[in-house]
């Protein structure tokens, strides 16, 4: 099969696959990156677990030909703890106790990652329908809207040195 | 119980495992892959019935792919789930089958470099099938003449012949229930039917498998337990246990769906030996929902009492439909009898549990097993009979409901115990405050389009499948600990038990900490395999604080007296006169001789001194069994708003209460009943699945939203849903602790069916509660209302 050559900036570094045209952005990112953070739930844009952003939208990457994230920006919720630091929102996510089994929380961080960049105090409201398409079947999501909503005073928390 | 009392059992502390769910490290089995791994494909059966005449796998193995067959596979049949004992396990599977009995049934595994290639081989195998009858309900079944589905199982060893695709029954008799009958001045007659849905973990099942140069194999599955997956590998490829290691990888959610080994990993584990290459098969979502569902139920009970509503007789029929292979219908049917028998006094009991094999999905345990169904006919009776009577449901409940004193079956008649801590009538008085059940309407007082309700149900789950029995159980139920102190002061605990997500394995950290005097954050939780670790039997039955915590108690009470012993040589005083606690300021835990302050020195020290002096590792490494398995009590109120245009039914508000004792890991624990009513909210109102009658093909062919799983924006606002603890203490579990996981879900459609029940004055005998079901029983309603209202009108010659 022919081979395209697909150019993204990931987690903030320049990086070159060669892929066929039927390639999965999903699958760039789980196989050739192993960054395995980014799940595979369904395949068919159901559940969002496999949530990353493209050029700061929030994107199913199982829908998306990595060849059409050409030159994008693409940030996986490996990227998102920087500098040896939580995200304010995945700290948020511990204070509220919003992880159970822990599958569905990458996809969840990134979208409400996204309504947080767009709107940093949302309503209930705002969460709930910002964040429908994202299923979990162990919080009932309470935990989840709670640590989305107090995200804004979560504070910062440096992880221990590796 | 919240209690103060104790240091790190209770505490606030992240899980453990939460930096690295929040950052995406956490490794899960679909993110395992290692060094020339090939990729695994299924093939599996478009038809749900049918003779395979047969298979030519050329053109695949043409293309460089390996292919494993039913002549690959070792041909005794085997259980694979082997939580219960021999004579209670009904083996009828192989790796892959000879026959396919259901719609996606694995028939051939293939295996190729790529998993493009091996999809391509896939697509070249050739079966030709004799197509057989489909059979997609009991009925049909169990009629003479129907097209047997199993014509044998094997049972301890022997052939057993399956006759009218009956896999199994069970029957319970206590007291003698005709005489009950006999004597009661009120007998009640209601027929359930509750649903065969998904179990919709978010991880689809996944394994890997690496052949070792020395015969052996490594493993990484998705799975409840890692033991089990291993035993069952041995004897299926005839390895021995020492060369065979499953590794323990995270759940991504399960409810049940694992407790089996998945059908998938001994496919991988054959494609790997016969390739020689490790292979991994990742299931699609497609693949996995044709994989495992909820057992579904039919259900007749029979209550008789007397004119004051005392209960004295009761009669249940319950047909559960297997699907097509027989996982655990055995003990399903004992749990379902038992914890029917353990919700109210019934001196006088038959109960007749029937399971039958059909040409669908194979249904398996899900979050209850038996309790959800039990529940759902016992709570939405005992509300009817109340109101019959002109009684609050609340009180008769609490008159006759087994409590502190009574004998509790912990899974079926196998497993029972004597009842030592209950919260029940707490439970129900706070649940009632916090719902506000004074303040509820009149059943069928409201008139608008929307109309709301409020409903009760309690229950329980059993804390494990404990008991006192030495011999002749019906299932197996221990396990393993090994703690260790570093040289440092930090722990280690090694424990196979997995963690479905509701943080058990924190919690077990938790007492290990307790117990030793050392804060949280100083016991770790050891990356472990089936090698290095001792046996656990499988996390289900909520089991996990309750009898694996005791376990690894256990390891902690002896590091802990060992600890003493070395620091009362070391400081020069009597080993009774030393205690150990935790010191937040320093980190660490702090040992020393309350009479003689200056005789002190943190376990680190200890920890220090021993390894420079090549004293040795303080260690332990335990096992056990608990003997009791005490009802983990729960209950529900829950608040509806039914649309009676729509037929719709919102959950507005909820009080859940938890009996489970000493609460070790409070939020989660709320988050446990938050969840439960997620799901139970799914069950009761919206989730099903449905197969064709003619083709036996899944209606929704793996479309996972036509399962209809609860999402964020149907579920009630958190500021709606208040959750609350009792204030007890099991003396057999580990400080006070017991189950609470599956007693999450058991009364939720129960209360769902009370509240659209108090909502419409109309009753719902079957789950889920479409809107479809609500607008029809709205619709009987009002013609018959009209037909009473108008008495002049001629009455209508048929209807």
């Amino acid at each position: 099969m022919k081979k395209y050559t697909v150019r993204l900036t990931l987690n903030g570094t320049p990086r070159e696959y060669s892929v066929g045209a039927n390639e999965l952005l999903l699958n760039v990112i789980r196989e050739q990156e192993k960054l395995t953070g980014t799940k595979y739930g369904c395949g068919i844009g159901e559940c969002g677990a496999c949530t990353v952003h493209v050029n700061g939208k929030p994107t199913l990457s199982c829908l998306e030909l990595a060849v059409s994230a050409d030159g994008a920006d693409v940030v996986t919720i490996e990227g998102l703890a920087r500098g040896g630091e939580l995200d304010p929102l995945q700290k948020s996510f511990l204070d509220n106790n919003a992880v159970q089994c822990g599958y569905c929380t990458p996809g969840m961080i990134m979208v409400g990652r996204n309504l947080l960049d767009e709107n940093p105090n949302p309503t209930e409201d705002e969460v709930r329908t910002h964040m429908r398409g994202q299923l979990c079947r162990c919080t009932g999501y309470a935990s989840i809207t709670k640590a989305v909503m107090g995200a804004g005073s979560a504070g910062a928390f440096r992880m221990p040195a590796e | 119980m919240l209690s103060t009392e104790f240091k790190s059992v209770g505490d606030a502390s992240w899980r453990k495992d939460g930096i690295a769910k929040v950052t995406g490290s956490e490794k899960y089995a679909p993110d395992v892959s290692v060094d020339r791994m090939w990729f695994g494909r299924v093939l599996r059966s478009p038809h749900a019935h049918a003779r395979i005449k047969s298979v030519d796998t050329s053109a695949a193995e043409a293309l460089g792919a390996v292919c494993l067959t039913f002549a690959d596979v070792p041909q005794t049949r085997y259980n694979e789930r082997i939580v219960s004992t021999p004579p209670c396990l009904y083996r009828d599977r192989t790796v892959v089958a000879d026959k396919a009995r259901h719609v996606g049934e694995a028939l051939v595994g293939v295996a190729a470099p790529t998993e493009e290639l091996a999809e391509k081989a896939l697509r070249a195998i050739k079966i030709e099938y004799e197509v057989l009858q489909v059979i997609t309900t009991m009925e049909q079944a169990r009629k003479d003449g129907a097209e047997p589905i199993h014509d044998t199982v094997l049972l301890d060893g022997k052939d057993k012949p399956i006759v009218n695709n009956v896999a199994v029954q069970r029957t319970i008799d206590v007291g003698d229930v005709e005489k009950g009958f006999a004597e009661a001045e009120y007998v009640i007659e209601r027929s359930f039917k509750t649903s065969r849905i998904y179990h919709a973990q978010m991880e689809p099942k996944s394994v890997v498998c690496r052949p070792e140069i020395d015969g052996g194999i490594t493993v990484w599955a998705s799975t409840q337990s890692i033991h089990n997956t291993r035993i069952l590998l041995g004897q299926i490829y005839d390895i021995p246990l020492s060369k065979v290691n499953v590794k323990k990888v995270m759940l991504g959610g399960s409810f049940g769906s694992s407790i089996q080994m998945n059908s998938v990993t001994p496919i991988c584990v054959g494609l790997a030996l016969k390739a020689g290459h490790p292979v991994k098969i990742a299931t699609t979502r497609e693949e996995d929902m044709h994989d495992h569902v909820r057992y579904p139920s039919e259900i007749k009970l029979k209550l008789g009492m007397k004119k004051d509503g005392t209960l004295i007789a009761g009669e249940m029929h319950a047909n559960i439909d297997v699907g097509a292979h027989n996982i655990q219908a055995f003990p399903f049917l004992g749990g379902l009898g038992g914890f029917w028998a353990s919700l109210y006094k019934l001196p006088n009991m038959k109960y007749v549990g029937t399971a039958v094999y059909t040409n669908k999905t194979p249904s398996c345990a899900m979050q209850g097993f038996g309790a959800p169904q039990a529940h759902f006919a016992v709570e939405c009776l005992m509300d009817e009979i109340a109101h019959e009577l002109g009684a609050d449901p609340i009180d008769f409940k609490l008159n006759q409901y087994v409590g502190l004193g009574g004998t509790f079956w912990g899974q079926g008649p196998a497993s029972k115990c004597i009842i030592r801590s209950d919260g029940v009538p707490e439970l129900l008085k706070t649940g009632a405050e916090l719902i506000g059940w004074d303040k509820r309407p009149k059943p069928g007082s409201q008139t608008g389009r929307m109309r709301k309700g409020i409903g009760m149900a309690r229950g329980f789950h059993t804390s494990g499948v404990g008991h006192a029995k030495a011999s002749g159980a019906e299932m197996i139920d221990y396990s393993g600990a090994i703690v260790k102190l570093n040289e440092d002061g930090t722990v280690d605990l090694i424990q196979s038990l997995m963690d479905h997500g509701g943080g058990t394995n924190h919690a077990i950290s938790k007492i290990v900490a307790e117990e030793l005097g050392v804060p949280t954050h100083m016991v770790g939780l050891s990356p472990c395999d089936t090698r290095t670790s001792l046996y656990d039997v499988t996390t289900h039955a909520t089991r996990g604080i309750y009898a694996g915590g005791a376990a690894a108690l256990k390891a902690a009470k002896e590091v802990k007296a060992q600890i003493i012993d070395w620091a009362a040589r070391v400081l020069d005083v009597l080993p009774e006169s030393l205690v150990i606690e935790p010191d937040e300021d320093l980190g660490q835990g702090v040992i020393y001789c309350p009479n003689l302050a200056e005789r002190r020195m943190t376990v680190g020290e200890l920890a220090r001194y021993l390894h420079l002096n090549s004293l040795g590792t303080i260690s332990s490494s335990q096992s056990m069994r608990q003997v009791n398995c005490p009802p983990a009590y729960v209950s529900y109120f829950v608040e509806v708003e039914v649309d009676t245009d729509t037929g719709q039914i919102h959950t507005r508000r909820a009080a859940l209460g938890s009996d489970c004792g000493t609460v070790v890991n409070p939020a989660l624990a709320s988050g446990q009943l938050i969840g439960g009513l997620s799901k139970g909210q799914g069950y009761a109102l919206t989730e099903d699945n449905q197969w064709d009658p003619e083709t036996g093909e899944l209606v929704s062919k793996g479309f996972w939203v036509d399962g209809k799983t609860p999402s964020m924006s149907e579920s009630p606002k958190v500021g709606d849903i208040d959750t609350h603890f009792a204030h007890t203490y099991e003396p057999t579990g580990p400080f006070g602790a017991k189950g609470l996981g599956e007693a999450a879900k058991n009364p939720a459609a129960a209360a769902f069916g009370n509240a659209v029940y108090n909502a419409l004055g109309i009753r719902f005998y079957e789950i889920p509660i479409t809107p479809e079901k609500v607008l029809a029983a709205l619709a009987a309603e009002k013609s018959t209302k009209s037909r009473q209202a108008a008495p002049k009108a001629p009455a209508p010659v048929a209807e």
